[in-house]
């Protein structure tokens, strides 16, 4: 190995880069607990209105009257939003690093490779993101994508989650969309887990399948109980 | 058998580089990659052209020197394979040949007699690795990881007695498995991050294992990391590395350097 090139002195990145992969494990394990209890509570829809209602209902009051109306909620939400942030801030930076240091030839794909899952997180990622504002404006804040029935609250005193979830999912494309979303989610999954491995050093080889399987089936269980709930409503069995 | 060698060629580190395109008619099955450009630079001296540089030394896989990239593979399109130890006769037929992947010679079925066989070689790539000439890169990047880290740096005083320092042989062969990194650099170039994770993990893995690798554990894990953060990427397991590692290193080399780092930050 010839030293016949002049190198710079290295330069350290700050934050360093062990940090931003630190952040966006912790941050991805945020938001798969989070994927993972979201959709466990979506799981009441099956149950019929009442059970899916009176938990959106739930959701505000718990902890009431010890904590404040919707404060739980609303701690929720807070730390989703500084984790995404924290996760998009790190992905981007850490993609940027990663451009950088490849230089400036590229390869084209290698033919057997089997890095699919990693070359499509970025891409992915950007997909959550919009899904993500498209998600709140339909069902959460009920603007400019949400059907024309949306209301914040019903009569009854209840939030009514299943009507505006019925209302969305009966228009095709939007059932489409939410559908080809978990699979994209479930797929981000499936390999941010595997990177998690690599992230907080797992070196056991039992661990290490046995781990990559817990992930896969995360994955799995948020593409069957999610992914079905618009397909249903779209084929009538959900109204 | 005749092959088409489209062939990177560049003067000097801060010259263009270009592709070239020459053609061997008269190579065989037999010949490695880098025959193969004996050959040619044969036929180029003989036409009174400059040789095409590229580096190699033991031509049996055990040294590291070889490694250019074929086909966009570094070291070539049998799977973890030094450039050296890549015959023609274990490629496919065409651009990207899929390679056969058993090299036996039965591969040779599918390589009628001149049939037209298409190579793009190209230097290792990776911001880290300068191109020095031609093919030759410049992988000093990977001995200042080393420098950094990758090394004992104890006094052990006079040679000990045989079995002064009892090793258990399953260690013993788990840090044998990553001490075969031959230094080639592939992993890097086959990262399209350009994360050197495989290398440094080999290394920190191998000597987190032994006694006196042991003695600078701590040290060693912040020294390395922060060297691989200054020249080279992060990794996002693309898995790429393990597929032209010519050492069979496994990803659990590349959850070595973080297993060693966070281990490090917790003893602070
Ligand atoms: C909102 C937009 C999102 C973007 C732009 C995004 C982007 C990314 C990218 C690029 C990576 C790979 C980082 C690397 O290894 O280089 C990643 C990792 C990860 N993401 Fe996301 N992601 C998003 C949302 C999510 C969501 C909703 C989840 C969970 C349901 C999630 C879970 C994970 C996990 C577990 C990892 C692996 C952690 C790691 O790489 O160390 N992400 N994300
Ligand atoms: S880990 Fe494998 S590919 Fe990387 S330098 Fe060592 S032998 Fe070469
Ligand atoms: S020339 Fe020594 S490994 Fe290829």
């Amino acid at each position: 190995m010839t030293a016949a090139v002049e190198r710079p002195a290295a330069t350290r990145h700050r934050p360093s880069t062990f940090a931003l992969k630190q952040v966006m494990a912790i941050t991805g394990v945020v938001f798969v607990a989070f994927t993972f209890i979201h959709m466990y509570g979506n799981l009441k829809v099956y149950w019929g209105r009442q059970a899916l209602d009176g938990y959106a209902t739930w959701l505000r009051e718990v902890g009431y009257p010890l904590l404040p109306y919707k404060s739980v909620l609303w701690a929720l939400r807070i730390t989703l939003l500084v984790s995404l942030v924290a996760h998009v801030w790190a992905a981007v930076a850490l993609w940027l690093r990663g451009r950088a240091a490849r230089g400036k030839h590229r390869r084209r794909a290698m033919p057997r490779s089997m890095a699919w899952g990693a070359r499509t997180m970025l891409p992915g990622g950007v997909w959550i993101l919009i899904f993500v504002v498209v998600h709140l404006l339909d069902l959460t804040v009920g603007l400019i994508v949400a059907p024309e029935s949306w209301a914040a609250q019903g009569p009854d005193g209840l939030i009514p989650a299943y009507d505006n979830l019925v209302a969305s999912f009966s228009r095709p494309l939007m059932a489409a969309y939410y559908t080809f979303t978990m699979f994209v989610i479930a797929f981000h999954i499936w390999h941010g887990w595997r990177t998690l491995l690599q992230d907080w050093g797992i070196t056991g080889r039992r661990i290490r399948v046995v781990w990559a399987t817990i992930g896969a089936l995360i994955a799995l269980a948020i593409v069957l109980g999610n992914a079905a709930i618009p397909l249903l409503v779209l084929t009538g069995v959900i109204a | 058998m005749r092959v088409e060698i489209e062939v990177w060629r560049q003067d000097s580190p801060e010259a263009d580089g270009r592709f070239e395109t020459h053609v061997v008619e008269d190579a065989t099955p037999e010949m490695s990659l880098l025959e193969l450009l004996d050959r040619l630079n044969d036929q180029l001296a003989e036409g009174g052209v400059e040789p095409i540089q590229f580096e190699s030394d033991c031509r049996e896989g055990a040294c590291g020197a070889c490694g250019v990239t074929v086909n966009d593979t570094p070291h070539g399109p049998v799977p973890q394979t030094p450039s050296c130890r890549q015959h023609l006769r274990a490629f496919g037929p065409g651009r990207g040949g899929s390679p056969n992947l058993d090299s036996g010679s039965s591969a040779s079925a599918n390589l009628d007699l001149g049939s037209l066989l298409k190579l793009r070689i190209e230097p290792l790539r990776s911001a880290a690795f300068p191109v020095v000439r031609d093919l030759v890169v410049d992988r000093s990047s990977l001995d200042r990881l080393i420098q950094a880290g990758g090394h004992v740096d104890v006094t052990t005083g006079t040679a000990p007695d045989a079995d002064d320092l009892l090793i258990g042989h399953d260690d013993a062969e788990l840090a044998l498995d990553f001490a075969a990194c031959i230094g080639c650099g592939a992993c890097v170039a086959a990262c399209p991050n350009g994360a050197a994770h495989l290398f440094a993990g080999a290394k920190l893995a191998h000597l987190a294992l032994l006694p006196h690798g042991k003695l600078e554990r701590t040290r060693r894990a912040g020294a390395v990391v922060d060297q691989l953060d200054g020249e080279f990427g992060p990794c996002s397991s693309y898995g790429e590395c393990v597929e032209v590692c010519p050492a069979g290193i496994p990803l659990t080399a590349v959850a070595a350097v973080h297993r060693e780092k966070l281990r490090a930050a917790f003893r602070r």
